[in-house]
């Protein structure tokens, strides 16, 4: 029996397409389990024999195969960047994701940022720029340079910098949490593309996705590094 | 007049080491002919709702397009009216339209007023129409404005099963407006083997009536009826295994008798394919596999076709019969038929706009924009971008918390159930990919 997964009609063996909405179905092969041989559907995510982890197991040997790939060619690795704030201009150009990839892997297990109790950055999603979060301070202001609230992370050189407001937003960090709350911005603040209200404080988490002014175009992704 | 059949598998090979597989079989059905409007005379009848809401503009611009329709008919022709309110009456009875002009001075004398009741209409229509059946084409027009307030749904079903069934008369109904019932309406032209129109606005009339005399003007045999004979491996699914996708989406219902379907399918139209689809479940024994090629073919459907033909008074002649095969193989490449994908998203698209249509009336509104937006997403696979429009805005609008409107539900079932955009794929690929 195959459940579609648009309307949840119940159709027989064999069916390729749903027998009431005409949705494809999903194609389910039968492969065998690594640890135990006894035959399992493709999209299983543990055997039913033996309860082997046929997800991890897959994600393993993927990244087994990406760092053999990484080794092969030492000379492309770009060194991490020195300042724990990278300003625009002073950041290599144009890096693609996979160099972004690699140097998140020699950050990581770095024994200097072992020692920092949460290290935390935000990616610029328009220029792929890695900023990551200064970890000396309790409020980190965002915004441009002004002569009342100096900006901790200065966006001023990046592309459509001028819907930011010179005193936007704040990050604030509070017993190993960062919250996010907007300081009284002209053009507002969105969080996974809903707007923050100001007096508002956002609890962020890896993945979030903050836009400074409306129409998502200066944009950053927020990560937890440990 | 022939005709002939074409039967096209979505994919003609079966996978040997499966033991159950799924095959759709889109079965094309044409009639050829060296002429492309039949000479057969018509016996039209027009159903025309003359109640209270259609009063002013609304009946002037039927009144009209009844006159214009009654212009392009042959003087062979017979033509009856029927009017109705909340009771029906004959304007016109049953005559050749040997002076026209007096079949169109009496159109003028409907008046609006009272209520609808469209069984009543129907009932007479049949009575009006089976005065002059011999050797015609009988089909009734039903215009209607709205809700079958004083009639019974059920009983006008009735009837039109039973005018397709015992009498061979095809039943179109034209929705006038917004506030006629397209449930009801859809189920009167599907059982009555006819067409569904939708007249959103009074000067669109006479473009439709003209639309629907067409399509009359073309139909070459009538009373015809697939039959099917299935091989003892395979079945047919159980959930309505058998319908029509070309010109328009109709559910159909096979009388089963042992191994053999037979389904009604009415009118033969000149240059006008009909496609039918079925969705077939084929078991076999997994090492069926033989080196021989030829011991390797299932003849899986039979398919016929009964039908009658009212220019030479001949009933119940055979098509040719025409065998569906399928290959079992070993090592299984899906190669999938375009024809038969491009019929599958359009009756994908139906379901899923129907499916969408139900779960609304559960009162399951996120149900219903996720099953709209795929029947967009399906329109939009089959390039009809039209109806991919309509269906995205629909759900956009029902996200939107508002409710739509009654224009918005007949533009979706008229979308669901037509292709307004011809595929343009399609227009050039008219053979069967070889292997």
């Amino acid at each position: 029996m195959i459940i579609c997964p648009n309307c949840s009609h119940e159709n027989p063996d064999g069916a390729s397409y749903c027998d009431s909405c005409y949705t494809p179905l999903p194609v389910v092969t039968i492969s065998t389990c690594p640890n135990c041989d006894s035959p399992v559907q493709s999209d299983a995510s543990f055997c039913g024999n033996c309860g082997f982890n046929l997800k991890s197991a897959s994600e393993h040997e993927k990244s087994m195969t990406e760092e053999t790939d990484n080794t092969s060619s030492p000379e492309e690795v770009p060194l991490p960047a020195e300042s724990p704030i990278s300003t625009p201009e002073a950041s290599p150009p144009d890096l693609s994701d996979d160099d972004l990839a690699l140097v998140q892997e020699l950050i990581e297990p770095h024994p200097l940022t072992q020692l920092q109790q949460i290290g935390a950055f935000l990616i610029h999603v328009q220029t792929n720029i890695n900023l990551e979060l200064p970890n000396n301070l309790q409020v980190i202001h965002i915004g441009k340079p002004n002569n009342m609230i100096p900006p901790d992370i200065d966006v001023s050189g990046f592309p459509d910098s001028d819907i930011v407001s010179r005193v936007h937003a704040d990050i604030r960090f509070e017993g190993n949490a960062y919250y996010f709350e907007d300081s009284g911005s002209s053009n507002g603040t969105y969080i996974n593309n809903s707007v923050l209200a100001a007096g508002n404080r956002h609890k962020l988490r890896s993945g979030d996705r903050i836009s400074l002014g409306k129409g998502d175009r200066v944009s950053f992704v927020f990560q937890m590094s440990s | 007049m022939s005709v002939n059949l074409s039967c096209d598998f979505s994919d003609r090979h079966l996978d040997s080491s499966v033991s159950t597989s799924q095959r759709q079989l889109a079965i094309t059905i044409s009639v050829d002919g060296s002429i492309s409007v039949s000479n057969t005379p018509l016996n039209l009848c027009l159903v025309l709702d003359h109640s209270g809401s259609m009063g002013g503009q609304p009946l002037d611009t039927v009144k009209k397009a009844a006159r214009d329709l009654i212009d392009q008919m042959s003087y062979k022709d017979y033509i009856s009216i029927v009017g109705f309110d909340h009771r029906a009456k004959v304007v016109v009875e049953n005559q050749t339209l040997i002076n026209p002009e007096s079949v169109k001075e009496k159109i003028l004398y409907l008046k609006a007023g009272g209520g609808t009741n469209i069984d009543e209409g129907i009932k007479l229509a049949l009575k009006e129409l089976s005065k002059s059946m011999k050797s015609t084409i009988s089909q009734a027009l039903i215009l209607t404005d709205g809700e079958n307030e004083h009639g019974n749904n059920d009983l006008c079903l009735q009837f039109a099963q039973l005018a397709a069934a015992e009498y061979g008369i095809t039943l179109h109904t034209l929705g006038f407006g917004d506030y006629w019932n397209q449930d009801i309406l859809e189920k009167i032209a599907d059982a009555g083997g006819g067409t569904m129109a939708y007249i959103e606005s009074p000067d669109q009339a006479s473009a439709e009536f003209q639309k629907i005399l067409r399509r009359v003007q073309s139909v070459g045999l009538i009373n015809a009826h697939l039959i099917l004979k299935l091989a003892p491996n395979v079945r047919l699914a159980e959930l309505k295994p058998i319908a029509q996708v070309t010109p328009e989406t109709i559910e159909l219902e096979p009388e089963k008798n042992l191994n053999t379907y037979i389904v009604r399918l009415g009118d033969l139209m000149l240059g006008n394919d009909r496609t039918i689809m079925l969705n077939l479940y084929i078991n076999h024994n997994p090492d069926q596999i033989v080196a021989a090629s030829t011991a390797n073919t299932i003849h899986a459907v039979t398919a016929q076709i009964r039908y009658d033909d009212p220019q030479s008074k001949l009933e119940g002649l055979l098509s040719p019969e025409v065998t569906a095969d399928l290959t079992l193989i070993k090592d299984f490449q899906p190669q999938i038929n375009p024809q038969v994908q491009s019929s599958i998203l359009a009756l994908a698209k139906y379901r899923q706009t129907q499916l969408a249509e139900t779960k609304l009336k559960q009162g399951d509104r996120t149900g219903a924009v996720t099953m709209l937006q795929s029947a967009a997403k399906t329109a939009l696979q089959m390039g009809d971008q039209q109806a991919a429009t309509v269906l995205q805005a629909n759900a956009t609008t029902l996200q939107s918390g508002t409710d739509l409107s009654e224009a918005e539900r007949k533009q979706t079932r008229m979308v669901s159930k037509t292709i307004l955009q011809i595929p343009t794929n399609q227009i050039s690929t008219n053979q069967i990919p070889t292997e």
